[in-house]
C-alpha cells in the first residue's frame, strides 16, 4: 500500500507516513498510516485537547451533574453549547456550565480556596442537583492544585453530595483521545462500585460509549426496553451519575464507541469479570447483528428477531428509496475518531455510496486498520489531517459530499461540496433503523440540493437554463434512473416525524417478569 | 429612581458571558491580510475558538497551534514555537505576519516568547527564509487576566506597536472598529465614503461575508495590510469606536507618534452616529453631506413610528461586550425603553469610571442595575428567584436558554450569534444599524405577542 505524499506537505517529510492509498487487492501488511503521534506544530491540525476529550466528549453528557472546570473561564466557555448531547431531564448538562474563574492572584497563591468556594456556591445555586464532576485544566494542573483533597473536604462537609474529579489537562496527550482514557480510568477508580442498584430484570447491561447525540441513546434504549433488558447505566449520554456508579452489577457491557470508551469496559472485565460485547447502532445489518448478539448472550434471540423483523419491514423500503438515488456518489468520510470504521463499509453496502477517503483526527492505528479494511480500493486514508491536505484531497477526489465537522464543512462548501455534520448530525438521530433512514435522507438532501447545483453555474459565461422556475431534488435525482425504479411501488421516501424523540419518551413497555434472583457478578 | 453598579458577589462563574483573552487575539489576527497566528498552548485553545468564530461567521479561516503536549508543559515548549513557525511559513508561502499568541499554560510555564522571536529572526528567518518579508510578533495573552475583550484590545495594540512607523503625514484617519461584524465594517466604510474620508481600517473583515463562487475560490482572509498598520502612525487621528476594544492602541499611537485620538462613542443608535459624524467632520474638515441627512431621515422615519407607540417602557436586559451593551442601552433609552439590567462580563475595574456609565447613573428615571464581572446566573437568578420582569433580552447566543426557558423574547446581537442565520451580515452601527435594531426589537416583540396571545396580537396594524 503506497504512502500518499501531499504536495502541501512535501516540506514536512514525517507527514508522508500519515496518509495511504489502498491499492488493488491490498491488505494491511504493507503499510498503515501512523496514528496518535504528537501533532506537528503549525500544521493547522484539527485536533482538540485532552481536557475537551474528557470533559466535552465523555463527562458532560452525564445529565444530572454540575460540571465545573477548574481554571480560567475560557476552556469552559469554549466547550459549552457546541455539541448536541441531549438528555431527558430538560438538558441540564447542556444548559449549565461552571468555571472557577482562576485569576492571576490564584496562579500565584494557589486556587484551592477558590475551588472550594465555587463548589459550595454551585450546590447552593442548584439545590436539587447533588452530584458534581470537577475537571482540571492546563492552568490548574501546572500550579498543582490538589483537587481531590478539596473534593473530599466538601463531601465531608456536605454528606448528601458526591463529587468526581477528572485530572486531564489540555496538554495530556496528542489529542482529545488522551482525555478519553483518563476519564475512563478515573471513573472506574473513583466511582464504580459505590452504589448498589436495584436489579429488576434477568438481563442487565451497561450501555457504553454512547453520547446521545440528538437522541441516539434513547433510540437504542427503546430496543433494549423492548427486549426486556435493564440498562443500569449509559456511559455517558443521557446517563445518570448514580447509575454509572453501579456499573459493576451489569451482566454485560455493550460497547458502542470503542475509541472513547473501551478502556472502562476492559477494566470492568478485569476487575468484575463483566464481558464486553462490541455493537453498532449505525446501519440495518450492523444493528440487527448487534441485537442478535445481545439476544444470543441472554438467550432471548426471539425478542431480538421480533424487533429486527418489525423495524426492517417498516424502514427498509425507505432506506432503499435513497439507496437507489445515492448509488455511486462519492463520499469523504472525515469524522473525529471511530465513525470512520462504524460507517465506512455500511454506507457503501446499504446506501450505495462510495467512500473515496477516510480520515481521523484522533483515532489510533487500530481505528485506521479497521477503517481501511472496511473501505474499498483507491480510498485515501489520512491520519491527523490538516487544512491544506484536506483541500488537496477534495481537489483530487472530487467528492459529492463530505461528512465532517462544522468548520472544515465551511471549507468544503466553498469548494462546491456540501457537507454533513458527522459529530452533531443535521436532522438526527442517526442510530436505529429509522435513524439510518434519516441519515440517508440528509445525505440525499445535501447531494441533490438545488441550491448547490445553482452555485456551480457561472452566469458570466455558462449557458443559463431558462426553462425551469424551480427544480426539486427528485427532478435532479430521478432524471437518470430507470422508470421501474422511479415507479417502484414499494420504495418510498422518508415519512417519519421531524423529531422522533418525544414519542419515544412517552412510550410504555411490556413487563417481562423476572425469573430468578439476580446473579451476583464476581468481585 | 436609581441605577446601581454592583460587582458579582460569587467567586465562580455559572454560564460565562465571555471567553478568555487568547480568543480576542485570535479574532483580531484573522482581520490582517497574509496573517496566520500561532497560538502557543494546548490545541483546545485554538480548535474551539476557531469553531466558535466559524459558527458565528459561517466561514472558515486559519489559525495555527504550537500543539503543546506533556513534555512541553514540563520542560518548556519554545522548540514547538520554532517548529511551528518553520512549518507554517514553509507551507503557506504568502504568509507575512505571524503573531505568537500565548495562553494560560505557556504563561504559567514562563516560556520566553520574545526571546524565541529574536532567535528565529536571527536564525530561521535570516537563513531559510532570507529575502522573504516575514514579521513575527509576541502577543502575551494569559487567560487568567481580563477576558476576550481585553485580549482583543491588547492584540490591536500589539499589531499597531509592531508596525506603526512615522513617515509623511497623511490625510487618512485610522478607524479601529472594535470587535464587530462584517456588516458593521461595511456600514462604517459606507459612512466614511459618503463623508469622503479615507481610512486605515482595523480590521477589514468585510470579506468574511464571502461568496460561494463557481470558481470555487475558497480562501477567506481579512484585508488590513501591513501598510495600513504602518500608516496608523501618520494618520490625522485615531478613531476608536469601542473604548475597550482598541483604546490601548490609540493610547500607544498618541504617546509614541503623537496621533490625536477620538475615543467613542460606539455609533449605535441615531444620536451616537450623529456624534461620530460630527467628530469625523471636526477632525477632517469635511462637511456632513445631504446624502447622510437623507439616510438618517429614512432611519428615523422607520423608527419614529415604533418607538413611542410600541417600544416605549418595554423592560430590557442587555449583556455582552461593554461598549456594545452601553451603546445599546443608550439607544434603548432614546427609544423610550427601560434597560433594567446591564451585564458586563469581566472584572475590568475601569467600567465604573466610564463616563457613559456615570451618565446612566445620574440620569435614568427607572430602577436599573449594572453588574460587572457578570455571568449569566446574574440574569437568570434575578428572573427565577428575585422577581425581575423583562419584556426583552439583547445579547449573544450563549444566553439563549434563558430566553427559551423563561419565555422572554430575545434579539441576538454581538458575538457569537450562531443560533440565528446571517446576523453577521447586518450592521448595528450607523443609521442603517439603528433602523435594523429597532425593527428587529419590534418584530421580535410582535412575534412574542402573537405566540403568547397577548393583547396586541388581535390586530397589529399601524
Ligand atoms: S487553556 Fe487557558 S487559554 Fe486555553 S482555552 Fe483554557 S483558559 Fe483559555
Ligand atoms: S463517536 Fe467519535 S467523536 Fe464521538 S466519542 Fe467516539 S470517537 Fe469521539
Amino acid at each position: 500500500m503506497p504512502y500518499h505524499e501531499f504536495e502541501a506537505s512535501k516540506c514536512i517529510p514525517e507527514r508522508k507516513q500519515h496518509a495511504v492509498i489502498k491499492g488493488p487487492g491490498e491488505d494491511l501488511s504493507h503499510a498503515l498510516p501512523k496514528g496518535y503521534l504528537n501533532t506537528i506544530p503549525g500544521s493547522i491540525s484539527e485536533r482538540g485537547c485532552a481536557y475537551c476529550g474528557a470533559k466535552h466528549v465523555i463527562g458532560t453528557p452525564m445529565k444530572d451533574v454540575i460540571h465545573i472546570s477548574h481554571g480560567p473561564v475560557g476552556c469552559t466557555y469554549d466547550t459549552w453549547q457546541t455539541k448536541r448531547y441531549i438528555s431527558d431531564n430538560n438538558n441540564f448538562q447542556l444548559k449549565y456550565t461552571f468555571a472557577t474563574d482562576v485569576k492571576e492572584k490564584h496562579i500565584v497563591f494557589g486556587a484551592e480556596p477558590l475551588l472550594k468556594k465555587n463548589i459550595h456556591e454551585a450546590f447552593d445555586a442548584f439545590p436539587e442537583i447533588k452530584r458534581m464532576t470537577i475537571y482540571q485544566t492546563c492552568a490548574t494542573a501546572l500550579i498543582g492544585d490538589d483537587i481531590d483533597a478539596i473534593a473530599q473536604e466538601v463531601m465531608e462537609e456536605r454528606p448528601d453530595v458526591d463529587i468526581f474529579v477528572c485530572n486531564s489537562p489540555g496538554f495530556a496527550g496528542p489529542s482529545q483521545s488522551g482525555g478519553h482514557h483518563k476519564i475512563n480510568i478515573a471513573w472506574i477508580n473513583q466511582k464504580v462500585g459505590t452504589v448498589e442498584p436495584e436489579i429488576t430484570s434477568d438481563y442487565v447491561i451497561n450501555y457504553v460509549g454512547e453520547y446521545n447525540i440528538q437522541g441516539d441513546q434513547e433510540v437504542m434504549l427503546d430496543f433494549f426496553n423492548r427486549m426486556g433488558i435493564q440498562v443500569l447505566s449509559t456511559f455517558t449520554g443521557n446517563g445518570s451519575y448514580d447509575g454509572l456508579r453501579a456499573m459493576h452489577r451489569a451482566h454485560l457491557n455493550v460497547l458502542e464507541c470503542a475509541r472513547s470508551a473501551e478502556y472502562i469496559c476492559d477494566e470492568l472485565r478485569a476487575r468484575y469479570g463483566i464481558p464486553r460485547l462490541d455493537i453498532d447502532g449505525f446501519g440495518f445489518e450492523p444493528l440487527s447483528g448487534s441485537l442478535r448478539k445481545i439476544g444470543l448472550f441472554f438467550g432471548i434471540e426471539d425478542r431480538a428477531e421480533a424487533i429486527i423483523a418489525e423495524e426492517t419491514a417498516k424502514w427498509k423500503p425507505q432506506l432503499d428509496w435513497y439507496k437507489e438515488r445515492l448509488k455511486g456518489k462519492r463520499v469523504c468520510l472525515w469524522p473525529g475518531g471511530s465513525k470512520l470504521w462504524h460507517w465506512a463499509h455500511v454506507i457503501e453496502e446499504e446506501m450505495g455510496l462510495k467512500v473515496v477517503s477516510v480520515y481521523t483526527k484522533f483515532g489510533h492505528q487500530g481505528d485506521m486498520e479497521k477503517g481501511i479494511s472496511r473501505c474499498s480500493e483507491g480510498a485515501l486514508a489520512i491520519d491527523d489531517p490538516n487544512e491544506l491536505e484536506g483541500l488537496e484531497a477534495i481537489e483530487m477526489l472530487k467528492p459529492d459530499v463530505i461528512f465532517t465537522g462544522k468548520r472544515p464543512g465551511e471549507v468544503a462548501k466553498k469548494a462546491g461540496v456540501p457537507y454533513l455534520n458527522a459529530h452533531g448530525y443535521h436532522n438526527g438521530p442517526y442510530k436505529g433503523y429509522e435513524g439510518w433512514v434519516r441519515f440517508a435522507r440528509d445525505i440525499y438532501n445535501a447531494i441533490y440540493s438545488p441550491m448547490h447545483q445553482l452555485s456551480n453555474l457561472d452566469i458570466s459565461k455558462d449557458e443559463i437554463p431558462t426553462d425551469n422556475g424551480f427544480l426539486t431534488r427528485k427532478m435532479l435525482s430521478d432524471a437518470t434512473l430507470p422508470p421501474e425504479v422511479v415507479n417502484d411501488p414499494i420504495l418510498k421516501q422518508y415519512d417519519g416525524k421531524l423529531d422522533p424523540i418525544p414519542d419515544l419518551r412517552a412510550k410504555t413497555y411490556p413487563v417481562f417478569p423476572k425469573k430468578e434472583p439476580a446473579p451476583v457478578a464476581a468481585e | 429612581m436609581t441605577c446601581h453598579v454592583v460587582p458579582k458577589e460569587r467567586a465562580g462563574v455559572v454560564n460565562p458571558i465571555f471567553t478568555c483573552q487568547p480568543a480576542g487575539a485570535q479574532f483580531a489576527s484573522i482581520g490582517v491580510k497574509d496573517c496566520i497566528g500561532i497560538v502557543h498552548g494546548g490545541q483546545g485553545c485554538v480548535m474551539f475558538v476557531r469553531l466558535l468564530i466559524s459558527q458565528h461567521l459561517k466561514e472558515s479561516f486559519e489559525i495555527a497551534s504550537s500543539s503543546l503536549h506533556e513534555d512541553g508543559a514540563v520542560f518548556g515548549a519554545l522548540n514547538r514555537v520554532e517548529e511551528a513557525v518553520d512549518v507554517l511559513l514553509s507551507r503557506y508561502p504568502h504568509v507575512k505576519v505571524v503573531p505568537i499568541i500565548t495562553t494560560c499554560s505557556t504563561e504559567v510555564i514562563g516560556d520566553d516568547v520574545d526571546g524565541v522571536i529574536t532567535k528565529l529572526e536571527e536564525g530561521l528567518l535570516a537563513e531559510k527564509f532570507a529575502g522573504r518579508e516575514v514579521h513575527l510578533l509576541a502577543m502575551h495573552q494569559p487567560s487568567f487576566v481580563g477576558s476576550m475583550i481585553s485580549g482583543y484590545d491588547l492584540a490591536v495594540r500589539d499589531f499597531v506597536k509592531k508596525f506603526a512607523e512615522k513617515g509623511e503625514p497623511s490625510e487618512k484617519i485610522t478607524l479601529i472598529t472594535g470587535w464587530v461584524n462584517p456588516g458593521d465594517v461595511k456600514e462604517l466604510k459606507h459612512l466614511l465614503k459618503e463623508m469622503e474620508i479615507e481610512a486605515n481600517v482595523l480590521f477589514e473583515i468585510e470579506s468574511f461575508d464571502s461568496p460561494l463562487l463557481p470558481s470555487k475560490d475558497n480562501v477567506n482572509h481579512g484585508n488590513t495590510t501591513v501598510e495600513d498598520l504602518r500608516n496608523t502612525a501618520n494618520a490625522k487621528a485615531t478613531f476608536v469606536l469601542n473604548r475597550y476594544e482598541g483604546g490601548k492602541a490609540a493610547d500607544f499611537l498618541k504617546k509614541k507618534h503623537k496621533v490625536p485620538s477620538v475615543i467613542g462613542p460606539t455609533p449605535i443608535g441615531i444620536r451616537n452616529t450623529d456624534t461620530f459624524l460630527k467628530q469625523l467632520s471636526d477632525v477632517t474638515g469635511k462637511p456632513i453631506p445631504k446624502k447622510l441627512v437623507h439616510e438618517r431621515g429614512v432611519a428615523l422615519d422607520a423608527i419614529a413610528d415604533i418607538s413611542h407607540m410600541f417600544l416605549a417602557e418595554k423592560k430590557v436586559a442587555i449583556y455582552g461586550a461593554p461598549d456594545l451593551v452601553i451603546g445599546l442601552a443608550e439607544f434603548c433609552l432614546d427609544l423610550e425603553m427601560r434597560p433594567k439590567l446591564l451585564l458586563l462580563g469581566d472584572d475590568n475595574s475601569k467600567y465604573v469610571e466610564d463616563p457613559r456609565i456615570k451618565a446612566l447613573q445620574e440620569n435614568v428615571d427607572h430602577e436599573m442595575e449594572i453588574v460587572t464581572n457578570a455571568d449569566f446566573w446574574e440574569l437568570e437568578d434575578r428572573i427565577k428567584n428575585k422577581g425581575l420582569e423583562l419584556d426583552l433580552i439583547l445579547g449573544h447566543s450563549k444566553g439563549r436558554f434563558i430566553s427559551i426557558d423563561y419565555g422572554i423574547p430575545m434579539v441576538r446581537v454581538g458575538f457569537p450569534t450562531y443560533d440565528r442565520a446571517g446576523l453577521y451580515r447586518y450592521p448595528v452601527v450607523g443609521y442603517n444599524g439603528a433602523a435594523w435594531l429597532a425593527e428587529q426589537m419590534a418584530n421580535t416583540l410582535f412575534q412574542d405577542m402573537e405566540n403568547k396571545k397577548n393583547k396586541e396580537w388581535v390586530l397589529n396594524v399601524w
